[in-house]
């Protein structure tokens, strides 16, 4: 998907809602306070004044486009300039070669650099934290380096010189006041842009990969995917933004277009204004710029590094007293009070929440066959043989004493771990057979697992996190919004549905994992240890719950320790020991079976009570 | 085949250079767990104190390892203490910028104080020339050498026997495991952090003889030392030891044989390929093993 | 904000310096790298154009009107844009001097051009600059070019006929760091030898921040190359005069193109017995014959009185007389529009040896000054002596390099 295709996209969903948006005090403070940017230069009518705010506009739009990448996936890429460059040269070899527009080359730079992204990205993305960073400036150097290498392509470090034909058609204005209008319709290109996907499924989608990569596929979440939306969608901003900049600069050369610096800065804006937040990156630019500026103008003169020396340090008195950035200290304060404007606050639209998937099939026919399945780490066999049949419908209980590897089983049944031999089958909703590959897939097949240590998206509230899983089957936020109200309601979670994740007593954890699993509205519901840590009430209401959830035609497996619940709720017990199966059958029968009260009590107090 | 030879001996005592630089990264990178971006500027800090006190004190850059030694020791443990401690619970991101804002304050430190020029202590012992069998060596380079065989035996030997050592080798596998056996995880980082800033201030006592000085001179060896510290494996120092080495002739033998201005290409190309393929780094050092 | 500051400077600057005289003064732009790391030369330079401006305004100033210097600082290409567009715009300079740096040359050109401003270049190199048919933009100093080709001529005119050889039998090797200084000097420098049938057996680039040049001086010193010809900075030149004396590489003669090879700092870092003998083609320095150069001695005067230190290189000095020639062509014009400056310009015809720095004037229609050349000059016993073209050599060319 092109950044093209992503902004009608967004444009369209802004027109059918757009009315009710401007009524909102937080979309026409915005944009009041974004038409400043035109209306200052305007009124003050400086050539001069219009250059800084052309630079603002630039370093914002280019913030706001990294923080796509850096805040919403939280992958630290400080190699961002490697797009702005492309775009920049895309547009300029296009002019001198085959005298194409910028206009049109500024689109073949930015889906060129798209191709970049996926290319540094998807390598790039299993790397964690520092590594991934540390891969983006490698890159970045590597590019920079054969840039200045192949002196025939780019014109080398001597640069290339953009010719100076007037007119809209080439984008270089004697009346500067026009490269203000292009630099802030990109500003406003690359904030409604990430505004609309902070507001999109593939913005819950980040978040949720970047909090928790396992819970993220638990909902169906392909990671790398979402990963590298993102990343093509930063990248061909930036490029669009380099483009531009590099007319308005009508001169490239490899040090500048490449630059390590410039990629730190904007990063640093972003991280100044607030990681992850639609307004922060623009919030730190017009901070900075200005701090920067100044102390250029006031301290340059006077002593040779005296600015950079106190420009740094306010950067790490900055990054220790404000390590939320501006947003995440002021945001909330910030926004109460714009709230308390006319049209505040916010509204539950009452809306109805959408259809939920049907489950079809036949009871009591096999929905998920797991046979002969072997789990080996190293030396240690965690699974051994095991083969386990669901039939439609029924509620299976695993039990087993602590470490008989049914995590294990569940893992491998839900798509985690690749079971060293043996093979997982399940029923599809067209009545076939298959064997998926990847967690996320059996989750979009309808295997919702939850996990036996809880995978809450903390700064998420409650009702997002349940709306992490709903977006599976309801793409539409609204829906998915309206959906994760329903699920809320039935667990139990609706009175807390605005409180962020984190704060939450680890019951209500508990009962958060179930509601994101089976907001997922999943065929197969894979419960491991969610009575754990639960009061004598509340085991009683999970019981009832999972009872209901049956009754709509879920097929339900659970590992729990709680045998009292397990025996009253399953249908059919599986034991597991040692990695093996050593029984399974009715409730009745399994408690009574000799090698069960071996596993779990020992031979000797079997023996002791002649059994 | 004399070039060779003379390539690979150089190549050698490049990467003596870059080792006992990276030794010091990759105790702050593996252990305390943060991406020093100013690491460069320690160095930077070093040989300008190293240079002070040759010029007025007429001290030698090798009796200056000492003070010099101490001195970044002092410099690393404060930045642990009163930049990087108060952000270890804070988002990666932010520590990185805490280092960038640093780097950026000390190098332009040094240019107010001292300018853009060059500053160069002339030491004639380090720089006599050694011929053996017609690849020459330069003093300075063989104890650059030693110093890096000596340094790494020495971290080993410590690591291996003292208390302190085995506290930071249980707090580099497992932080809150290191914290149940009773290791005071803060202090632990205060002194690994010193130490690896030691480590450059040895780095700068040997490198002024061979480098003048100037702001920006730690920018010419950080990239570089932190594709050694990947290529070794993050935490092993005799990953980062052998990962100097081979970068060291990489530069080397690229700089003859395909371009000198595209050796940097070939070793950020190598840097790519290991943390993708190998991130566990070249030698499975990673990870765990010390 | 950065506008208020810079307007409340300039209002202050502008209230102290010509309360009296507020409605006659001319406002020029200066626009140098003030900080950063070129700040050290961009300050220079613009102490060449701070001289001629305080002495044409002790005489009298600009046909009787006070010339009042507007300083305009940028870093990188955007930031003179920035700086380009405020001189122009809100200060409303009669022309802008400049630059020291080539690319900070050509953004701000672009913009003076489009604003209709003249631009004046005084110590930039890069070609480009005023072959781009700018019709405002104009330039006293010698090109990139013109430093490549007086390189390459100094083998066949000055070295070959010292160590008494055939200019065809030196092999010639080139080597260079690769920003923009290097790329375009060295590629003007292939260009020439090629013309001038001298046989090139090296190129070889490498990055400016590199620690070592082994493998470079290993490939020159395999190829057997008798000459080199390096473009460099200061780090990069130091590096290499140590490892060519690590190594025994011992060409017959090493020729600089400025940059690292004009300043005291390398000469002291490498050790004067070690740069001995090494050439370098630059801007005039101060050790010229001052019957080619009329008015060296007197700048080195005034810039003495004035800093309280001597020159600390020769930018001072081109930006001293380009800036006079400048000065001179807007005296000369009617008024101080464009067209009329550039008429004016066009007109000026100064024979060589008749400026401070030894050079003519003759501006082409592209803007460039022709009769322009940089010399060619040698360290001898820790100075840098002219010694090429031989009116205005203070020392004879001496061969060999280092005390090796």
């Amino acid at each position: 998907m092109t950044a093209k295709a992503i902004s009608s996209a967004a444009t369209s969903q802004k027109r059918s809602s757009f009315l009710t948006q401007l009524a909102n005090p937080r979309v026409y403070c915005a944009l009041l306070a974004l038409s400043l940017i035109l209306i200052v230069p305007a009124v003050i009518d400086s050539p001069f004044v219009v250059h800084v705010f052309v630079t603002i506009c630039v370093f914002a739009a280019l913030s706001t486009a990294w923080n796509i990448v850096g805040g919403y996936a939280g992958q630290l890429s400080l190699g961002h300039t490697v797009f702005y460059g492309i775009g920049g040269y895309t547009t300029a070899l296009l002019i001198q070669h085959f005298g194409i527009s910028p206009w049109l080359g500024m689109w073949a730079g930015a889906a060129l650099s798209a191709l970049v992204g996926i290319g540094i990205g998807y390598p790039c993305f299993r790397l964690r934290g520092p590594f991934f960073s540390l891969a983006t400036i490698a890159f970045l150097e590597v590019v920079r380096l054969l840039s200045i290498h192949f002196t025939g392509v780019t014109g080398g470090a001597a640069g290339l010189i953009v010719p100076l034909n007037l007119g809209w058609a080439w984008m270089i204005f004697e009346d500067k006041f026009n490269y203000l209008y292009i630099a802030f319709g990109l500003l406003l290109l690359t904030l409604i842009v990430s505004w609309a996907i902070r507001n999109s499924r593939l913005g819950f989608y980040l978040t949720a990969v970047r909090e928790r990569e396992d819970a993220a596929l638990a909902a169906g979440v392909n990671n790398t995917n979402v990963k590298l939306k993102a990343v093509m969608i930063s990248a061909a901003l930036t490029s669009l933004v380099g483009s531009f900049h590099a007319m308005y600069m009508t001169f490239l050369e490899p040090a500048t277009m490449f630059s390590l610096a410039t990629s730190i800065e904007i990063a640093m804006f972003s991280l100044i204004g607030g990681l992850g937040t639609v307004v922060g990156p623009l919030l730190g630019t017009v901070l900075v710029v200005p701090i920067a500026e100044l102390a250029r103008g006031w301290l340059g003169a006077s002593a040779n590094g005296l600015h950079g020396f106190v420009y740094g340090t306010v950067l790490v008195i900055i990054t220790l007293t404000l390590p939320g950035g501006l947003v995440g200290t002021f945001g909330n304060r910030v926004g109460g009070w714009i709230d308390r404007l006319p049209g505040g606050g916010r509204r539950d639209d009452g809306r109805e929440a959408p259809a939920q998937r049907p489950i079809t099939g036949e009871p009591v026919k096999p929905i998920l066959e797991a046979k002969n399945l072997v789990m080996k780490f190293g030396g240690l066999t965690a699974t051994d043989n095991v083969s386990v049949t669901l039939l439609r419908g029924e509620i299976l209980g695993i039990i087993g004493p602590n470490g008989a590897g049914k995590t294990t089983l569940f893992s491998q049944i839900s798509g985690f771990l690749q079971p060293t031999s043996g093979t997982v089958g399940i029923v599809g909703p067209d009545g076939s057979m298959t064997s998926p590959t990847s967690a996320d897939e059996f989750a979009r097949l309808g295997v919702g697992r939850t996990f036996q240590i809880v995978q809450p998206f903390g700064k998420l509230t409650v009702l997002e996190n349940i709306m992490v899983g709903a977006f599976m089957r309801h793409p539409k936020v609204d829906d998915a919004r309206a959906a994760a109200l329903r699920v809320a309601r039935l667990v139990g979670l609706d009175d807390i549905k605005d409180v962020e994740a984190r704060n939450l007593p680890i019951g209500g954890l508990k009962r958060l994992e179930v509601a994101r699993t089976l907001a997922t509205e999943p065929s197969i519901l894979l419960l491991d240890e969610v009575m754990a840590g639960q009061s004598q009430s509340d085991t009683q209401k999970m019981v009832n719950l999972v009872r209901t959830i049956r009754d709509t035609g879920v097929t339900v497996i659970a590992i729990e320790h709680n045998m009292q619940a397990i025996m009253s709720l399953s249908d059919r017990i599986v034991v597991i020991d040692s990695g093996r199966v050593i029984a399974q059958g009715n409730p009745q029968e399994v408690v009574k079976d000799r090698r069960v009260i071996e596993a779990y009590l020992g031979e000797d107090f079997v023996d002791a009570q002649g059994i | 085949m004399d070039v060779l030879v003379q390539l690979i001996l150089n190549g050698i005592l490049l990467g003596s250079m870059y080792a006992i630089i990276s030794v010091g990264l990759t105790l702050i990178f593996g252990i305390v767990r943060v991406v020093n971006f100013a690491h460069g500027e320690f160095l930077m800090v070093g040989m300008y104190a190293v240079y002070l006190l040759g010029t007025h004190l007429g001290l030698n850059p090798y009796v200056s390892i000492v003070p010099v030694v101490i001195l970044l020791f002092v410099l690393g443990a404060l930045v642990q203490r009163f930049i990087i401690q108060p952000l270890l619970g804070a988002d990666e991101h932010i520590q990185i910028f805490a280092t960038v804002g640093l780097s950026t304050a000390l190098v332009n430190l040094a240019l107010l104080v001292f300018g853009a020029d060059l500053y160069s202590l002339t030491v004639p012992s380090a720089r006599q020339a050694i011929s053996v069998g017609g690849n020459t060596m330069l003093v300075g380079q063989i104890v650059m050498f030693i110093c890096a065989v000596v340094l790494v035996a020495g971290l080993h030997f410590f690591m291996q026997t003292t208390a302190l050592g085995r506290a930071i080798r249980a707090t580099a596998q497992n932080r809150n495991a290191a914290l149940l056996m009773g290791v005071r995880v803060d202090r632990v980082y205060v002194f690994t952090f010193g130490l690896g800033a030691a480590c450059v201030g040895l780095a700068s006592a040997l490198l002024i003889p061979l480098y003048p000085v100037t702001p920006t001179i730690g920018t010419y060896f950080v990239l570089t030392a932190f594709v050694v510290v990947v290529l070794g494996g993050m935490r092993s120092i005799y990953g980062a030891f052998a990962g100097a080495m081979i970068i060291g002739i990489v530069d080397s033998l690229s700089g003859y044989y395909i371009a000198p201005d595209l050796k940097e290409v070939v070793y950020f190309a190598i840097f790519i390929l290991i943390l993708i393929f190998k991130p566990t780094g070249l030698f499975g050092f990673g990870r765990g093993t010390e | 904000m950065r506008l208020f500051v810079k307007v409340a400077l300039a209002t202050g600057l502008a209230l102290g310096a010509s309360q009296a005289s507020a409605q006659q003064a001319v406002k020029v732009g200066a626009l140098y790298p003030f900080s950063g790391g070129l700040a050290l030369l961009g300050d220079e330079s613009f102490r060449g154009l701070e001289i001629a401006v305080e002495e044409r305004n002790a005489a009298g100033g600009l046909n009787g009107k006070k010339i009042e210097l507007v300083r305009g600082d940028a870093v990188d290409p955007n930031q003179a844009v920035g700086e380009a567009r405020r001189l122009t715009s809100v200060e409303k300079v009669s022309a802008i001097f400049g630059t020291y740096s080539s690319s900070l040359a050509i953004a701000a050109t672009q913009v003076a051009q489009l604003a209709g401003v003249p631009y004046f270049e005084l110590g930039a190199i890069s070609d480009p600059i005023t072959e781009r048919g700018l019709k405002y933009v104009f330039r006293t100093n010698p090109t990139s070019k013109d430093f490549a080709n007086r390189m390459v001529d100094s083998v066949v005119e000055a070295v070959a006929p010292a160590l008494n050889l055939d200019p065809k039998t030196l092999k010639i090797g080139i080597i260079h760091e690769d920003s923009l200084y290097g790329q375009t000097v060295s590629a003007f420098q292939q260009t020439r030898a090629k013309e001038k049938g001298l046989n090139l057996v090296e190129t070889l680039p490498y990055s400016a921040k590199s620690v070592d040049l082994t493998p470079v001086i290993l490939r020159l010193k395999s190829a057997g190359v008798d000459v080199v010809l390096q473009t460099s900075y200061q780090n990069d030149t130091v590096l290499f005069f140590r490892q060519m004396k690590d190594q025994g590489f011992k060409p017959k003669a090493v020729i600089g193109a400025g940059g690292g090879y004009s300043t005291r700092d390398t000469a002291q870092a490498v050790g004067n017995e070690n740069i001995e003998g090494a050439l370098n083609v630059d801007f005039p320095q101060y050790r010229t014959n001052p019957q080619a150069a009329p008015g060296i001695d007197e700048f080195v005067k005034k810039y003495q009185a004035k800093y309280g230190i001597a020159p600390r290189s020769g930018h001072s000095l081109t930006n001293y007389m380009g800036a006079n020639v400048f000065l001179d062509a807007m005296a000369a014009s009617k008024d101080l529009k464009a067209d009329t400056i550039r008429e004016s310009l066009l007109k000026v015809d100064v024979p060589l040896g008749k400026t401070a720095t030894g050079w003519g004037v003759k501006f082409d229609e592209k803007g460039q000054n022709t009769r322009v050349s940089p010399f060619l000059m040698q360290w001898q016993g820790g100075e840098l002596v002219t010694v090429f073209p031989p009116e205005a050599a203070v020392a004879k060319l001496k061969t060999g390099v280092g005390s090796n």
